[in-house]
């Protein structure tokens, strides 16, 4: 199987890395620089969504059977040769359709372009061999760019850590894991 | 197998791509009322407005039916359908099948107002024929009357003011949008279409159609005249059940269908805006949109292959932009608990909820989101503790979700 994201809602501590990168990532310039001085300002497509202390990088599934591309009545939305889903903004005339399928709040209707926007899974990186640019930009592995494979044997690994060594990790505490250990507290 | 598909819309075509992607061999013929390949009637009102060109509203390269080894017969109304010997009647051809998917559709409810049907320069606003009988007619138009504020009626608002013309729009009910909103709702988009120059007049029930010898004149309506050159009648679509008579198909408003698509006669199955679902969550409801006739047709095609796949359910969701606000309406209008949300500019999100369940939603001005409380009301999640959250724009997918902490990631 392909490379795709994966999500471990437990490691996000909301810092924004992710929306930052997307944003400088779908700017024109790809720079930090040049996308803070560009008219419109480039949008991110992943979201930190919160609830209390609880926080998880939203964004688009990719599902299988995707809503959004069924939905879709001018064939704006569609589906690149990385199974990733896109849309293609010439076509899109901002109907807002895929916004009220979307059963994960992945695509944002966009009220200056009048065109939906999502996550696209950064074609131009991955055509280089890069991560994403949310996956690259992520501090504390949250986002992690890799085959369905390669991510269920993480987890067996995690589950088995947990089962043998049942305790916290040795290390000093630093700021992460306070704000770790208040999320688990939530 | 010889399957015959009626129709050569998003569910046919949603239908023969699925079938042929399952099944190289079996010979697949489409029977098309219009003359035109297959195009997307969603755009068509942004077609007369000028921002979407003819070409992107075909979806599909030009040889697509050649590509797929389709046979497409155009310019076929079929007119009976003879299911004991398995034969579909156009005019006087016929066509044999092994199964036959109904999926042509709805056709413009045309409310019966004297002098309405058959006037020049009175259009529906369903067909690409239609959206090219406006273009023809623009420019020898000054004032035109809309009949009716569905959505279809809307866009079609939107298009001819885009063209300079002199617009008022015809209600019967109290308020604009009544199958999408609430009065509170359809106020803010009232004002916003009375901003943009559209004369609105609810309460309104057309009476009679004028005429002279360039054709419509003006529409007499709740006891007044109001001229005009072109009327643009938008007073709903309904199932097209037309030509199910003597085939002992059953049908109520529309064709009745399980969840696998099939209707009482075996080997007839149906999709797209001319079903009925009798054991859907809202039940009897005929809902003609974009992604149920895709689904459906994909559903219809897999089982026609005998492949078991259910559908889980018609999307009751509907969007609507009126000059640039957008407006997105799911489930009921009326509920015993209103949760309501405002930005003080203009945006107003109202959550319906019934017995801790989500039962509906308006959202104007801001519709980020919708998808996910649609999702909690199909899915029946009770809601009483999201509280007013559930309004917010920020209301997300997280809601939803139950953090996973049996396993220590970190």
């Amino acid at each position: 199987m392909s490379k795709t994201i994966f999500t471990i809602p437990e490691r996000c501590v909301a810092c924004k890395s992710c929306e930052l990168a997307c944003a400088v990532e779908h700017s024109c310039s790809k720079t930090l620089v040049g996308a803070m001085m560009e008219n419109p300002p480039p949008q991110r497509r992943i979201n930190i969504e919160s609830v209390g202390a609880f926080t998880y990088p939203s964004r688009c599934q990719h599902c299988s059977e995707a809503s959004c591309v069924s939905a879709c009545p001018t064939g704006a939305m569609q589906r690149d040769a990385h199974d990733a889903v896109f849309s293609d903004s010439d076509k899109c005339i901002g109907c807002w359709m895929c916004v009220i399928v979307c059963p994960f709040g992945g695509v944002t209707a966009d009220q200056s372009s009048k065109k939906a926007l999502k996550c696209d899974r950064c074609p131009d990186r991955v055509a280089k061999g890069e991560a994403p640019a949310c996956v690259s930009a992520c501090p504390t592995q949250t986002l992690l760019y890799v085959t369905p494979e390669e991510f269920a044997t993480e987890r067996r690994k995690a589950t088995a850590k947990a089962a043998f060594a049942n305790s916290e990790p040795t290390a000093q505490p630093n700021g992460m894991d306070i704000l770790r250990s208040l999320k688990r507290a939530n | 197998m010889k399957i015959l598909i009626i129709g050569n819309g998003p569910a046919a075509i949603s239908a023969a791509e699925t079938l042929r992607a399952q099944d190289k061999g079996c010979e697949i013929v489409l029977l098309s009322k219009e003359c035109v390949p297959f195009y997307s009637p969603c755009p068509l009102a942004e077609y007369v407005e000028g921002t979407v060109s003819r070409e992107r509203l075909f979806l599909r390269a030009p040889d697509f039916y050649d590509q797929l080894g389709l046979q497409i017969h155009y310019g076929q109304a079929v007119t009976r359908i003879d299911s004991a010997a398995r034969q579909v009647w156009a005019g006087d051809q016929a066509f044999s099948y092994d199964r036959l998917l109904l999926a042509h559709g709805s056709k413009a409810f045309v409310p019966p107002i004297p002098g309405l049907a058959g006037t020049q320069g009175v259009f529906e606003l369903k067909t690409l024929a239609d959206a090219e009988g406006v273009l023809a007619r623009i420019p020898q138009a000054k004032r035109a009357v809309v009949i009716g504020s569905g959505f279809i009626g809307l866009e079609a608002v939107q298009a001819l003011v885009h063209h300079g013309l002199q617009v008022t729009l015809l209600e019967a009910q109290n308020h604009v949008l009544p199958s999408m909103l609430d009065r509170e709702m359809a106020d803010i988009v009232e004002q916003q279409l009375i901003q943009h120059g559209v004369i609105v007049k609810t309460n309104h029930l057309a009476e009679r159609v004028l005429s002279n010898a360039q054709g419509v004149c003006g529409v007499v309506a709740g006891g007044e005249e109001i001229p005009c050159e072109l009327l643009i009648c938008a007073a709903g679509v309904r199932a097209d059940l037309s030509l199910l008579e003597g085939s002992g198909i059953a049908s109520n408003r529309g064709i009745l269908v399980d969840e696998r698509m099939q209707t009482n006669v075996e080997g007839i199955y149906a999709a797209g805006d001319v079903i009925e679902r009798p054991d859907a969550p809202d039940k009897h409801q005929v809902l003609p949109n974009w992604p149920n006739a895709v689904t459906t047709g994909r559903v219809a095609a897999l089982n026609m292959l005998g492949i078991p796949r259910r559908h889980p359910g018609l999307e009751a969701v509907n969007v609507v932009r009126v000059f640039g606000l957008p407006i997105a309406s799911f489930g009921v209008q009326q509920s015993e608990q209103v949760l309501r949300w405002h930005n003080g500019q203009g945006a107003v999100r109202k959550v319906l909820v019934s017995q801790e369940r989500i039962v509906g939603g308006m959202l104007v001005g801001e519709v980020n989101g919708t998808g996910v409380l649609h999702e909690l009301m199909k899915k029946g999640v009770n809601v009483a503790k999201f509280g007013e959250r559930l309004t917010h724009p920020g209301f997300g997918y997280i809601h939803s979700m139950e953090p996973l902490r049996a396993i220590r990631w970190a």
